[in-house]
């Protein structure tokens, strides 16, 4: 277990998620990209993102940076608060919920990103089974 | 020791029946408000707080602290709230205020907890001061049930902003701290949710409550005919104020309070035809956003506030800026302004009365009441609306009323368009007489009258007229005897009020609508339709029947009321419940799910999920283009996001 966008986290879910999530039966396999704008990190109120790219339900890119301005392009950006980030990955809040409640707020087409929200909800739970330290 | 004590016993029946309608939070009998409420402004003060409160020290929800003794002594038993509360919902709100009173002198020093100040409590104080910020266990729960769910927890701070910039400053604190937050004005809308299984959805479950009652701006401007009002201004407040000018607000019921009104599903009224519906009513907006940022609607560097997402998806949970202070629009009230009552057996006749009017442009509230509005409006007790409703429709035959305010030369018109209509002495014979007509549900009148073959014209253009207005014995002497023998002559007085009858006064003012709320929930589905699809209006009100009758639950229609010269109507179609019912609570869940989705498979509906959260946008935005029927894919989407959002069961 380790700390959330941390090197060792990114590592962990590369590992776990080739390991453990079967491309199709789990992540459908879907053809996408995800760039997650995570805001408000304490201590600093830094900005740090991570971008994914699942073709046809293998993970072919993972990467975290720092800062608020990034190189890849994305079908889809969410943004939203550490703390809304570290509800989802703790199980406390629900994605859906989040995005509804304007907590994540989402660049792409929303009906395309509502249809992903089953087979991302394959790799919320890798994150979640490999991180369980956050800032507070 | 205090279990067994039948006042005791009496105060928890009535603290469990409270259903934060909230009526007790502003002057609508001129009674005079609360002292304690308005002096410390926390729910915790306010009537419906401490019935909350009281609920939950005896359900073992919260442990008494400190602060509950400052809540109990600052109760002076004046009475007042008994007079509101009563006129609303027949509770005493007063006998669980001396109950709390009892129970708290019962208790010893090590029955208090003690909850110290935390850091982020601190950083709150600094804000706002340290009178106005609290994490006290017995103030945060006042809240459960109209902004936290019953089932969160107590992990909240309740904070009191006094105008827009703390408010910023609190945002801000609350992203960098990475604590959730929702703004909390009158907390109706999420007090109709909170049993069900929209409190997930629409609460917050930890956090800050901002409590936004302290802005309490209003100014009205004669010559721009406008009103500035802050977020703890309620309808009624505004439409008092307006009056005094001979002017009029649009507004929500009674205890709605404008900018939370505006930024939720927008002030939607009766008016609508005339005065608009979102954007339409007002003129500037103050607001703060997510990141704690200040704008104003007029500022011209802002990106297009007015314009919104289209489409099924579209639905939003929580408002998309905090509305501080709105400037609204006022309308001139005319002297020669009078209601019209055309009652309906069906409702098709009663559609086209209405939408015929609203395209010509006739009148200013266009509204088709169901009988079931009427009786609970009209009525002073659940039971008296129980007869009369059942008087309505068995023996009157009177399904529906088109209720239209207009003026003299358009009150001519309307009456030429129809055979009869309910004259303005035969209303005040209702409403003044309703206890009386409730005794006449087996009479032998009534069964004369149903024997005719136009039970409402004999009734209301016939010869019977007189008869029923005399039978009726309607004074305000013969109604206040309903209520408790010591609060009989203060109702006497209150209905001597002309306005008490007046019912272009009632109209604005609007505070009979919460006693749809007395005693019991209700939730109010429903949504806007395009007129132009007016079987599929039929359809959608017989599918919302079908959805009441299979989960057993008590189910009317409440109003259609057209806007936007006719092209419009909206829609409210109401389920009743026992909030402290358990199985009656999963059939709402149940109806809310299957309704929300049926709305959908119908052309030319923006169902009501899709529409809150909508009222900072142009209608325009919202409605067009004309919504279709959505496909079998969609539907699987659909119901996807609902479960999500209402939970898998």
């Amino acid at each position: 277990m380790v700390k959330f966008l941390s090197e060792e986290w990114l590592e962990q879910c590369k590992r776990y998620m080739h390991e453990k999530l079967d491309p199709e039966k789990d992540l459908k396999n879907v053809t996408t990209s995800l760039l997650g704008v995570v805001e408000h990190i304490p201590p600093e109120n830094s900005t740090m993102n991570f971008y994914l790219n699942i073709d046809n339900g293998k993970l072919t890119d993972f990467t975290v940076s720092s800062g608020d301005s990034y190189e890849k392009e994305a079908e889809f950006v969410i943004m939203g608060s550490y703390g809304t980030f570290r509800g989802i990955l703790k199980g406390e809040t629900n994605m859906t919920i989040a995005l509804l409640k304007n907590r994540l707020k989402l660049q792409g087409n929303k009906i395309k990103a509502l249809r992903l929200m089953k087979p991302l909800d394959g790799v919320i739970a890798s994150l979640r089974e490999v991180t369980d330290e956050f800032e507070e | 020791m205090l279990v067994g004590n039948s006042k005791f016993e009496e105060a928890i029946t009535i603290a469990k029946k409270g259903s934060h309608c909230g009526m007790c939070r502003f002057d609508f009998l001129d009674t005079g408000l609360c002292p304690s409420g308005t002096k410390y402004g926390y729910l915790a003060y306010w009537p419906q707080g401490r019935m909350q409160i009281f609920k939950n020290v005896m359900s073992g929800k919260v442990k008494p602290t400190e602060k509950l003794i400052e809540i109990t002594d600052s109760c002076s038993l004046c009475g007042i709230c008994d007079k509101q509360c009563n006129f609303a919902t027949q509770l005493r709100p007063e006998k669980v205020a001396k109950a709390l009173k009892e129970y708290v002198e019962s208790l010893n020093d090590s029955d208090f907890q003690n909850i110290p100040e935390d850091e982020n409590l601190k950083g709150l104080r600094d804000i706002v001061g340290p009178q106005w910020a609290t994490n006290d266990p017995i103030i945060v729960s006042s809240y459960i049930s109209s902004i936290i769910s019953p089932d969160a927890g107590l992990n909240f701070y309740i904070v009191m902003p006094k105008d827009t910039e703390e408010l910023s400053k609190v945002i801000k604190y609350a992203n960098i701290h990475n604590l959730p937050f929702l703004p909390r004005s009158g907390g109706t809308l999420l007090s109709m949710a909170a049993p069900t299984v929209l409190s997930k959805a629409f609460g917050l479950e930890q956090g800050i409550v901002i409590d936004l009652l302290r802005m309490k701006k209003l100014e009205i401007d004669t010559e721009t005919l406008t009103a500035t009002v802050g977020a703890g201004i309620t309808a009624f407040d505004l439409q008092k104020e307006a009056h005094k000018h001979k002017l009029r607000a649009n507004v929500a019921e009674a205890g709605a309070h404008i900018c939370g009104n505006i930024a939720s599903t927008g002030i939607l009224s009766t008016w609508g035809n005339k005065y608009g519906w979102a954007a339409d009513n007002f003129i500037d907006l103050e607001s703060v956003d997510d990141e704690g940022n200040i704008s104003r609607h007029s500022d011209l560097e802002i990106k297009n506030p007015y314009s919104t997402e289209y489409g099924f998806t579209n639905i939003s949970l929580t408002p998309p800026l905090i509305v501080t202070q709105a400037t609204v629009r006022l309308n001139p009230v005319f002297d020669d302004e009078e209601a019209v009552f055309v009652p309906f057996e069906n409702i098709k006749d009663a559609l086209h009365l209405s939408f015929t009017v609203a395209k010509r442009g006739i009148g200013f509230s266009n509204v088709i009441l169901s009988r079931k509005y009427l009786a609970e409006f009209i009525s002073p007790t659940p039971k008296i609306a129980e007869d009369f409703e059942f008087i309505l429709e068995k023996y009157m035959k009177l399904n529906y009323v088109v209720d239209i305010i207009c003026n003299k030369d358009e009150k001519k018109i309307i009456e030429n368009m129809v055979e009869y209509t309910i004259d303005k002495s035969t209303l005040t014979a209702l409403i003044l007489g309703c206890p009386k007509l409730a005794t006449l549900k087996n009479s032998e009148f009534m069964k004369i009258l149903s024997e005719e073959k136009d039970p409402l014209k004999a009734l209301f253009a016939g010869p019977m007229k007189k008869h029923f207005e005399q039978a009726l014995d309607a004074t305000p002497e013969n109604i206040s005897k309903i209520y408790d023998k010591d609060l009989q002559e203060f109702f006497k007085k209150v209905y001597s009020k002309p306005k008490m009858t007046d019912i272009v006064w009632l109209h604005e003012h609007r505070i009979f609508p919460s006693r749809l709320m007395r005693q019991r929930m209700f939730l109010p589905m429903g949504g806007v339709i395009w007129t132009a699809y007016e079987n599929n209006l039929l359809e959608w009100i017989n599918m919302f029947e079908t959805v009441g009758e299979k989960h057993q639950l008590i189910h009317a229609l409440g109003f259609i009321s057209p806007f936007d010269q006719g092209r419009f109507a909206v829609l409210e179609y109401d389920f009743y419940y026992d909030h402290n019912d358990a199985n009656a609570k999963k059939c709402v869940d149940k109806a809310i799910l299957e309704s929300q989705e049926n709305s959908l498979m119908i052309d030319g509906i923006l169902s009501a999920l899709n529409f809150y959260f909508k009222g900072l946008y142009r209608k325009e935005h919202i409605l067009f283009p004309i919504a279709k029927a959505i496909s079998k894919e969609d539907q699987e989407l659909f119901r996807e996001l609902l479960n999500n959002i209402i939970g898998d069961e």
